[in-house]
């Protein structure tokens, strides 16, 4: 019986530490892979796709975020600053050099990892509540004064620091990236990328040490990891994954601005994080599909229920972030680990069925 | 303990889930006639405090739109959305009326959801009228779907310079010994630098100061929750500007002018005079900044909520049918913004229908949503903008700035008071064109 990955039956390393491990697994995430890339498409409409595309693009946002947090414990509250550096970065090569698209998302990637190893440089000395510290700073310095005040401008007056891209120029050879479902497609191959990337990275050598810095970074140090290095390393990754994230954000809506990158998105992303698993990498999709459903589950809700009550949308409107927060809160309270681990603990119950362990 | 709560928990939170997906109506089939918009709204977010009021409005407007008949008998049907000033919702909120809802045209908010959103309506090529004045969205070369309700921030800080020089450099006796002993006038920015909105006119107000013969201060930096600004205040007192520009919205701004007045700067009299951007000058600033609001000037972008305007008492009487809980003496002007933005919308509805072009059918609907913008640029509507104290609203193929005489207001007597217009166009007539889009 080789359906379910549970009990200890390999013959050889390789198969022990495969990521997929029975075939019963391959088929699931084929059958997955099958879902999101043809029936998906067909049978969904605009709306459902831009749902999606956001859902992705919250994806790629916090898997830096999740790299930072949960696997060096570095806690950081300003990751939008990264997503914007990188993604000005590539609308500005893109708008004022005419670069080709991967090469302008190279350049937001290698920017976005710049500056976030620039403002990590403080890791070195300190850590904890002062990386939060940090990390705020990174958040307004770049967002309210590099972008808004230098950055955004070098596209021209009196637009408030907005670039626009012309969608023609998102183009990867002969494929170019108009319309929203080829920006779906474009977000499946960036966060299945990210994805494999992350995993991969994790099992290495680098990945162990992020591991042990989080862990406890003093006897991680007794042990000889560099811990300046491992954390420098971590800051920059997660900066590039940010500025993929915000080239992304680019390729889907033609144009960024600073409003886009505000500290209430570093906020939201943590906020994904918590709910979906921090230190899980499935965590970072469950949350970023939570949060993102449940704000298009009430206005499902609320659009056709303001027609027959409008004070829904008057008096009462604070009931719609007001049950937001309570759900964020509920979850808090009763499942701390997140999303990632009650899945697991239900895989678990199917796997180990009719014993308990 | 956990475990007693998390299931009923779940149990509880499946049946609220299910009953929001029940609600919904089905795949809508509505009835052919009747003719949706969609209106996206901040009524909780970061700008909810102008936007709420705007909100009501424009409920209110579709209110009594609906009770005229609708577009010659066809019903309006408003989906309003509150998306909080997230713009990721926002993007979600407009594909939804896009593709579930099937609205003709969006009426949009502020920068963040017209700054996102428009490369894609422009793609999509459904009309766009916004609370946002940005001057770029004027530019049809690079914004066709884009339209605004009232003049550009670029403009209307022009104007507003404009106004104080011609009726207060050259004509007041305060300023006669300076006139006279030839010393030049100085202009200082006071707004967040980091903030889009507050820096977008700062280019075209200083061109425009430059034109008039100005004298430049630094610029100075004051949040938009700024609480004290004396430090600001007092880095240009030494030599004291004679205007003074406010880039932010009502309570910094009512911040810094009660600094100013405090260091015997601003009064009746005093020579540093202020001139406010429109989502700062408002009733709000009377009440908070009082004395020190005396002789501020802007270019109001519609009729204050209580001021003498042809439609004033249909207003006021939807206000009160439609939200009755709320207070005529706590509306703002931004209740006429949301009326002004229907009524336009209803107008270029209305002479679409006219020309018998409003086909509501599904298969129509992309060709309709396209021809729309034909209907605000073939013909001037300047007697809807009058009815809402504007002198004009005419847009053409090449440029969307609804005009060149741009309203301007002034407190006075603890009052705001309407100080007519400013002839922008009339006055620069070689150089109105070059100022589209910024």
């Amino acid at each position: 019986m080789d359906r379910l990955p549970c009990g200890t039956k390999f013959a050889t390393y390789r198969a022990d530490h495969a990521w997929w491990q029975t075939r019963f697994t391959w088929i699931k995430m084929l059958f997955l892979a099958f879902v999101l890339f043809f029936i998906i498409p067909q049978f969904v409409g605009g709306y459902w796709i831009t749902v999606f595309n956001m859902i992705g693009y919250t994806i790629l946002a916090a898997m830096g975020v999740q790299l930072l947090i949960g696997y060096v414990g570095q806690i950081t509250l300003g990751h939008a600053a990264p997503i914007g550096f990188g993604a000005f970065a590539t609308a500005l090569s893109m708008y004022l050099f005419e670069v080709p698209y991967l090469v302008a998302l190279l350049i937001g990637a290698i920017a976005g990892g710049l500056l976030s190893l620039l403002f990590g440089l403080p890791c070195i000395k300190v850590k904890g509540f002062y990386i939060i510290m940090t990390t705020l700073a990174m958040q307004f310095i770049t967002v309210d004064i590099i972008l808004t005040q230098f950055i955004g401008p070098l596209a021209g007056r009196g637009r408030g620091g907005v670039i626009s891209v012309e969608p023609e120029m998102f183009s990867i050879g002969p494929w170019v990236i108009y319309s929203p479902l080829d920006s779906y497609y474009w977000m499946l191959i960036l966060v299945i990328g990210m994805m494999v990337f992350m995993a991969n990275l994790l099992r290495t050598r680098v990945g162990r040490a992020w591991i042990a810095i989080r862990d406890n970074d003093i006897a991680a140090e007794a042990l000889g990891v560099n811990i300046v290095r491992y954390k420098l390393l971590a800051f920059f990754i997660a900066g590039a994954m940010g500025g993929i994230a915000g080239g992304y954000w680019l390729t889907n809506l033609s144009i960024v601005s600073p409003e886009h990158f505000l500290f209430g998105w570093s906020l939201w992303l943590v906020g994904v994080l918590l709910i979906g698993g921090v230190g899980s990498m499935y965590g970072t999709i469950y949350g970023a599909m939570f949060m993102t459903l449940v704000l298009e589950g009430i206005k499902l809700a609320l659009i056709p229920l303001a027609f027959t009550f409008p004070a829904i949308a008057g008096k009462f409107l604070y009931f719609k972030d007001f049950f937001f927060g309570l759900t964020i809160i509920l979850f808090l309270i009763y499942e701390p680990n997140g999303l990632a681990y009650r899945w697991w603990r239900i895989k678990r119950y199917i796997w180990l069925w009719p014993f308990s362990y | 303990m956990k475990k007693i709560w998390f299931f009923p928990m779940v149990v509880v939170l499946s049946i609220v889930a299910l009953i929001a997906s029940a609600c919904p109506a089905p795949a809508p089939v509505a009835p052919v006639e009747v003719v949706k918009i969609g209106a996206l709204q901040d009524m909780t977010g970061a700008t909810s405090d102008v936007g709420a009021d705007e909100a009501k409005g424009v409920a209110e407007a579709f209110a009594y739109f609906n009770d005229q008949g609708g577009i010659n008998g066809k019903p309006l049907k408003m989906f309003q959305y509150d998306y909080g000033y997230r713009v990721p919702e926002a993007v979600t909120t407009y594909t939804r009326f896009r593709d579930y809802d099937k609205v003709i045209a969006v009426l949009g908010w502020g920068t963040g959801d017209t700054e996102a959103l428009k490369p894609t309506i422009n793609k999509d090529k459904i009309v766009y009228l916004s609370s946002s004045f940005s001057a770029h969205l004027t530019a049809p070369a690079e914004a066709p779907y884009n339209f605004v309700f009232s003049t550009d921030y670029s403009t209307k800080a022009r104007a507003t310079i404009q106004y104080w020089y011609d009726n207060y450099w050259l004509k007041d006796p305060r300023y006669k010994e300076e006139r006279e002993a030839g010393v030049k006038p100085r202009f200082v920015f006071f707004g967040m630098f980091g903030s889009p909105y507050a820096t977008a006119p700062v280019e075209a107000i200083k061109d425009q100061a430059k034109i008039l013969g100005f004298d430049f201060l630094p610029d100075q930096d004051v949040s938009l929750w700024a609480l004290d600004t004396k430090s600001q205040v007092l880095a240009v007192s030494e030599n004291p500007p004679h205007f003074v520009w406010h880039g932010n919205t009502t309570m910094s701004v009512a911040t810094t002018l009660r600094d100013f007045y405090a260091l015997g700067l601003t009064g009746p009299g005093k020579k540093t005079m202020h001139g406010i951007n429109c989502w700062g000058h408002d009733e709000n600033t009377l009440k908070l900044a009082g004395p020190a609001a005396e002789e501020t000037i802007s270019a109001n972008k519609v009729a204050f909520f209580m001021w003498d305007y042809p439609m004033r008492d249909i207003v006021h009487q939807y206000a009160q049918k439609i939200n009755p809980g709320v207070p005529l003496e706590d509306r703002l002007i931004h209740t006429v913004g949301g009326w002004i933005k229907v009524h336009l919308m209803v107008e270029a509805l209305t002479r679409m229908d006219n020309a018998g072009e409003l086909d509501l059918r599904p298969e129509a609907l992309a060709t309709t949503r396209a021809k729309l913008k034909d209907y605000f640029e073939m013909a001037p509507m300047d007697d809807i903008a009058k009815l809402y104290g504007l002198a004009e609203f005419t847009v053409t193929p090449t440029d969307h700035r609804p005009g060149g005489k741009i309203a301007i207001a002034q407190i006075e007597g603890g009052k705001l008071v309407d100080r007519g217009f400013v002839d922008m166009k009339g006055m620069y007539p070689d150089l109105w064109a070059s100022w589209l889009g910024w």
